[in-house]
């Protein structure tokens, strides 16, 4: 599903992501763990094709398709999906006219007809109902005034009704109580399926309690720098990153 | 008369809207004394608004070629309502100018929506009179290249606890060119006065000009008063987290660009109304982007 081989990663100027590669088998939930400044965000960043983040070599492809000769909304249309550590922000557009923009910006790239409004409706209070989310804030404007819990939920409500092949998930964990946390991995794990894959990111073993994952890479320094099965986790919490910085 | 009696950008009230050089040496019959849009105009219409009464009126300034002005007053009784819609699009040289005056618990609500002309200003100048007065003055601008607008206003409180409510939001596309100018006045006898007035440019292109010189004369003590001035480019942030949802860069231009002048509409103008002014405004947006 997704591939990354030998991938280098520049941020003005510097390198952060050093030759890094991960696959990640459709229908299989990864882990990335890995101390700050270890390039996790970075990785996520470039994979969505933000802006300076400069791809200087290395390929990433999803389901066979080279994401990084694609624009950001052209990688969405074929399957990524980024749930952001920090959610932005969007002053004067509702959560409704945002993921209806959104849903059918992606149905018209796959050649589909816009969902009808009722039918959007409908969906988006279900998938909220499922979050715990207030219907009457779907009306508001996009994460302004949100708490850095609600912003996470609203990260998996669109994430739910974009329904993407491929989901990164950066830090989600963050901003968030442990009973939002358990709803929201309760939602993520919903969407595991066989034709679908994810990337947990996150320094803690928190959320992987909730998400198990199948494997477990360690980012430092821009490189994976060891990999394993779900044991990992529990070996990075009894012991830290420290001999994986001292390595890398 | 000649054309060197209309202001240059050497007159401080005139310093963004060259109006001298945007008439030319052309003569004009001006009337003594008074505002220079006043005497361009030669008459100044006068309305009254009853005490307890509501008037809605509604102006469409879209004149041809040549220098169109046009003045008016208005007196607004306590207690009384006046809300103005002022729409400004296309022609030479449009000028406006209104004068409001507030009696006690009066209000007032505009909202111009200013798609500029070679030269376009809409002054509005309101004078609280009366206590405990509201005034919401709010404004838009979307300029394409070639067009200039101006928003002008002094609202000046002479009565204790009025409250003013400015909110002046525009874009301009390269080569065009927005102006905001917002004075307010607190006089020492208007304490308890609460005033804010924000302006919000942004700029769609290099080579878009946005000049804004907001002011606030304060002379009274006990009152509040706020401002802030920002202009910029696109928010590149929001952009990114639209278009990594799918959203294409163009489609997510416009709706956050919709979204940022939206915030200018009063709520008070009311669904239909709001929504005709959102859908010239969305117009505007298709067409700057093809």
């Amino acid at each position: 599903m997704l591939e990354i081989e030998n991938l280098h990663v520049s941020v003005d100027g510097a390198e952060i992501i050093r030759g890094l590669s991960l696959r990640v088998p459709a229908g299989e939930t990864h882990a990335l763990m890995g101390p700050n400044g270890s390039g996790k965000s970075t990785l996520a960043y470039a994979l969505s094709g933000r802006d300076g983040y400069e791809v200087t070599r290395g390929r990433a492809a999803l389901a066979g398709v080279d994401l990084l000769a694609l624009t950001p909304e052209e990688r969405a249309a074929s399957g990524l999906f980024l749930s952001f550590q920090y959610p932005v922000e969007i002053p004067g557009l509702s959560a409704i006219a945002f993921l209806k923009a959104a849903l059918n910006a992606q149905r018209a790239a796959r050649g589909e007809a816009p969902m009808p409004a009722p039918e959007l409706l409908k969906l988006l209070r279900a998938k909220a109902e499922a979050l715990k989310i207030d219907a009457e804030m779907l009306k508001r404007p996009l994460n302004v005034g949100f708490s850095g819990g609600e912003k996470k939920r609203f990260e998996a409500l669109q994430m739910a009704v974009l329904e993407p092949r491929f989901a990164i998930l950066d830090e989600t964990d963050s901003g968030l109580d442990i009973d939002a946390l358990r709803i929201v991995a309760e939602n993520v794990n919903a969407l595991r399926a066989p034709q679908r894959a994810m990337l947990v990111i996150t320094h803690y073993q928190r959320l992987l309690d909730y998400i198990k994952p199948d494997r477990v890479h360690v980012l430092a320094a821009g490189r994976i720098v060891a990999e394993g099965g779900p044991e990992l986790v529990h070996e990075l919490e009894r012991e830290g990153y420290d001999k994986y910085l001292r390595a890398a | 008369m000649s054309a060197a009696l209309l202001p240059t950008r050497r007159v401080e009230a005139w310093k963004y809207s060259d109006l001298h050089a945007a008439v030319g040496d052309a003569p004009f019959a001006l009337r003594e004394g008074g505002h220079i849009i006043e005497r361009l105009a030669g008459t100044t219409e006068r309305r009254e608004v009853r005490a307890g009464d509501h008037l809605v009126v509604a102006e469409r300034i879209d004149g041809g070629g040549g220098v169109d002005a046009r003045a008016a007053d208005f007196a607004v009784g306590e207690g009384a309502s006046l809300t103005r819609v002022v729409i400004q699009d296309g022609g030479e040289v449009q000028l406006s100018l209104a004068r409001v005056r507030l009696a006690a618990r009066a209000k007032l609500t505009q909202i111009v929506l200013a798609f500029g002309a070679r030269l376009a200003r809409v002054e509005t100048q309101v004078d609280v009179d009366g206590e405990g007065a509201f005034v919401e003055l709010n404004g838009l601008y979307l300029v394409a290249a070639g067009r200039h607008a101006d928003l002008t206003s002094v609202i000046h409180h002479h009565a204790p606890a009025g409250v003013t409510r400015q909110l002046v939001k525009g874009v301009a596309a390269k080569g065009g060119r927005g102006v905001f100018q917002g004075k307010i006045v607190v006089d020492r006898a208007a304490q308890k006065t609460d005033a804010r007035q924000h302006h919000h440019g942004m700029l769609l292109a290099a080579g878009a000009e946005i000049f804004a010189k907001p002011e606030l004369m304060i002379y009274a003590d006990d009152v509040q008063c706020a401002h802030g001035n920002t202009a910029g480019g696109i928010d590149e942030r929001a952009l990114f987290y639209m278009r990594s949802r799918g959203v294409t860069e163009a489609e997510a231009r416009a709706l956050l660009v919709e979204a940022f002048l939206a915030e200018a509409l009063p709520e008070s103008l009311g669904a239909e109304l709001r929504e005709d002014l959102m859908g010239r405004m969305r117009a505007w947006l298709r067409e700057a982007r093809s």
